[in-house]
């Protein structure tokens, strides 16, 4: 820390310079990748809403072959996953690293959008591989071999500066949660990438150990890479815009140790009972479980010290979006500790309470944290404010009702799909009833895509209106007031 | 506190440990897998080794390109924990109520595939030993090209792309698919499989998974074969 000797006036203006010159290094790359991730979020929605109606009507849209369910549901998860996340997430990351640790991004801003570019190529040519029938029918890993070495240069071009950042201005008297987070995120994401597609792809026939290490890679990308970007933004939004500081270094350390510890552990848990030896399975379910401790930690931080503050909530759409983001987290615990507990994970395997897991924790919780970070980022970036308080108030509530929807229609289908099979009155009879009982649980989760379609909608079309610089000229932020709730809201608002 | 180095030593050695239990001995240790082979008079059975057979690979090559996997498993729980053993038609017994569950599946039931299709869920009935419950080819045939004719409740996709519409030349090929009237082409025309399709109807038959395992007891494991 410089300080010089200066009236606090100048101190300010020279802060807001520097914090003014960071963002405009990193302006470039981190609007590509919204904007892009953001199409990308809107075509998964909307493969969402088609590939739910397939499982219940199967002649929807008939004589398609590109569209049947066994296709369009993993062309779905890798929009989701590979095209909205992880784009989302490397532009967080970019911003948040840049400022915490107060550095402009000097050199390889060319590099990087080159490596967007890239990225969104390779992914359009593997969702489309995926529709004509060269799947590999790996979870998660569904895009052609060929994806995956591309992939990971373009991510290491985002990764690597974001790195060099932290290594540069790393002090270790001063408490960054953050930026640990971050930084485990793209240390992990490297790692169980590289390890997941070497041993997936490269060896000769793993068998059903192939399908152990697959569960391992989506419980790691999902613990190791998503739910360390939502934690760390939230751990840096609520604090900046609350004005609280965190309320506990210790609780927030421990958080961050303990996920580190367990993350690793947990996913074979999936094909528990399965082929793969028993001890694999039971390492993680009990991995599964124990992260319910690293989730309490962070949620009670959280909730320390956002206490007493929540008409911010109410006001601030970033912290808005990152508190119900933040929410989500407890609950995408405790769904994965559902999952994982031979107890209840027994019924609920081969259930739809998997795609539970995967859209509160993807979906529910890292989603709505990184909608946060692009509400506060964005307006930084391109220099104007949020056109319309009405659009991203229905993007909220469309969001949440939508994602909770999913979430909890999901887990319920999975009881009775559990039920269905362990029931003994079911043994002799065909699968009948199992199709018809999870009929109603599917057309509710169309329905919920649809609503986040919808919301998706106005969210993409709102930041491209920013993006072309046509927001509003304040200097004032757009706040969600909310005693203007109960009048009609001029348009300007 | 802590610098730089420590941190990110830290960071190795917490994920390090799980990637080094979980993924790198058991990839070592899997290579090392062999088939085993059967003793005639203890085991009961025909075969030389077990796993008895390789698997069709042009055939499971269509499953994974169709995705089969999102919603069919191939995979038997053991008892204490899920009750696919006793379901009907899920093992080598396609009594309504058989008299002993279906044995678990242990890792060597698919030695020699690439990735085992274990599946994502059990939207449908499990596949792992189909090839003792499923119809003959033609009907397995009819079911992938118009699933609602066999079970008109069926979410299950259609794959008209596996199959050929053609015009009937001179007599009826003895390929053609017998439909109900519903799913029928027009008159004068037939529908019959393309390779893949036959390929995987080949692959789904070959669907086997319950073979006793050398060692154990035949009797207990699987009760019929034994008395072969």
């Amino acid at each position: 820390m410089q300080t010089n000797p200066s009236t606090p006036d100048t101190e300010l203006q020279a802060d807001n310079l520097r914090r003014a010159a960071i963002d405009k290094s990193v302006k470039g790359p981190v609007l590509f990748l919204f904007t892009n991730g953001a199409f990308w979020l809107m075509l998964s929605t909307i493969l969402g809403v088609l590939s739910a109606i397939k499982l219940v009507e199967p002649g929807f849209l008939d004589g398609c072959p590109y569209i049947t369910y066994g296709r369009l549901q993993p062309a779905h998860i890798n929009a989701l996953v590979y095209g909205w996340g992880l784009q989302a997430a490397l532009g967080v990351m970019l911003w948040i690293m840049a400022r915490r640790s107060g550095q402009e991004l000097k050199t390889g801003k060319s590099l990087m959008i080159t490596a967007g570019v890239f990225w969104n190529i390779t992914i359009t040519i593997g969702i489309l591989a995926i529709l004509m029938g060269k799947s590999t029918s790996i979870e998660w890993l569904e895009m052609p071999k060929f994806v995956w070495p591309v992939l990971l240069v373009c991510f290491l071009c985002f990764a690597w500066p974001i790195a060099r950042m932290f290594g540069r201005a790393f002090r270790p008297e001063g408490f960054m949660v953050s930026t640990w987070y971050i930084l485990g995120a793209c240390f992990w994401f490297t790692w169980i990438f590289i390890t997941a597609n070497v041993t997936l792809h490269c060896l000769p026939n793993l068998g059903a150990l192939g399908a152990g290490i697959d569960a391992w890679y989506i419980h790691g990308v999902i613990l190791l890479f998503f739910v360390p970007v939502g934690v760390g933004s939230a751990y840096y939004f609520i604090p900046k815009i609350t004005g609280q500081p965190i309320a506990s270094a210790q609780l927030a350390s421990a958080g961050f140790w303990t996920l580190a510890v367990l993350g690793g552990w947990t996913g074979m848990q999936k094909y528990m009972g399965g082929p793969l030896p028993a001890w694999m399975s039971a390492v993680g379910a009990c991995a599964g479980v124990l992260l319910l401790i690293p989730v309490g930690l962070v949620g009670l931080n959280h909730h320390l010290t956002t206490i007493g503050k929540h008409n911010a909530v109410a006001a601030s759409p970033t912290l808005r979006f990152v508190f119900f983001g933040a929410l989500f987290y407890p609950i995408s615990g405790l769904v994965l500790a559902l999952n994982s507990a031979f107890w209840t994970g027994a019924s609920l395997q081969f259930t739809q309470s998997w795609y539970s897991f995967q859209m509160v924790s993807v979906y529910g919780f890292f989603s709505m944290s990184v909608f946060g970070a692009i509400y506060y980022i964005v307006p930084r970036l391109s220099g104007c404010e949020w056109l319309s308080v009405r659009l991203i108030r229905n993007h909220f509530w469309f969001s949440v009702y939508g994602v909770g929807t999913i979430v909890i229609m999901s887990l319920v289908a999975g009881l009775q799909q559990g039920a269905d099979l362990n029931d003994p009155g079911h043994w002799d009879q065909s699968f009948m009833n199992h199709v018809i009982n999870s009929r109603p649980y599917v057309v509710s989760r169309a329905v919920a895509w649809a609503l986040i379609s919808f919301s998706n909608f106005m969210f993409l079309f709102h930041l491209l209106l920013m993006v072309a610089g046509l927001g509003r000229r304040s200097t004032a932020p757009t706040l969600l007031h909310r005693e203007h709730d109960e009048h009609a809201l001029p348009a300007h608002a | 506190m802590m610098n730089f180095r420590t941190f990110i030593l830290g960071l190795a050695a917490s994920f390090g440990l799980p990637w080094l239990c979980l993924i790198v001995i058991p990839t070592v240790q899997y290579q090392h897998l062999a088939p085993i082979a059967y003793d005639k008079e203890k085991d009961g059975v025909d075969f030389t080794s077990y796993p008895p057979a390789n698997i069709n690979g042009q055939g499971q090559l269509v499953y994974i390109r169709e995705g089969c996997n999102q919603c069919h498993t191939q995979m038997i729980r053991p008892v204490q924990l899920g009750l696919d053993g006793w379901y009907k038609g899920w093992g080598e017994d396609q009594e309504a109520r058989p008299s002993a569950p279906v044995r678990p599946n242990v890792l060597r039931d698919y030695l020699g595939e690439k990735y085992a299709l274990l599946g994502v869920q059990r939207v449908g009935p499990d596949l792992a030993n189909y090839g003792w419950r499923a119809p003959d080819a033609n009907a397995l045939h009819q079911h992938l090209y118009a699933p609602r004719s066999v079970h008109e409740w069926s979410n299950m996709p259609a794959y008209p792309g596996l199959y050929k519409v053609q015009k009937i030349q001179g007599q009826v090929s003895n390929r053609a698919l017998k439909l109900p009237k519903k799913f029928a082409p027009p008159a004068g025309y037939e529908v019959v499989p393309t390779p893949e399709a036959d390929r995987l109807v080949e692959y789904l038959l070959s669907l086997k998974k319950a073979y006793p395992v050398p060692g154990q007891s035949a009797v207990a494991a699987a009760p019929a074969p034994a008395s072969k």
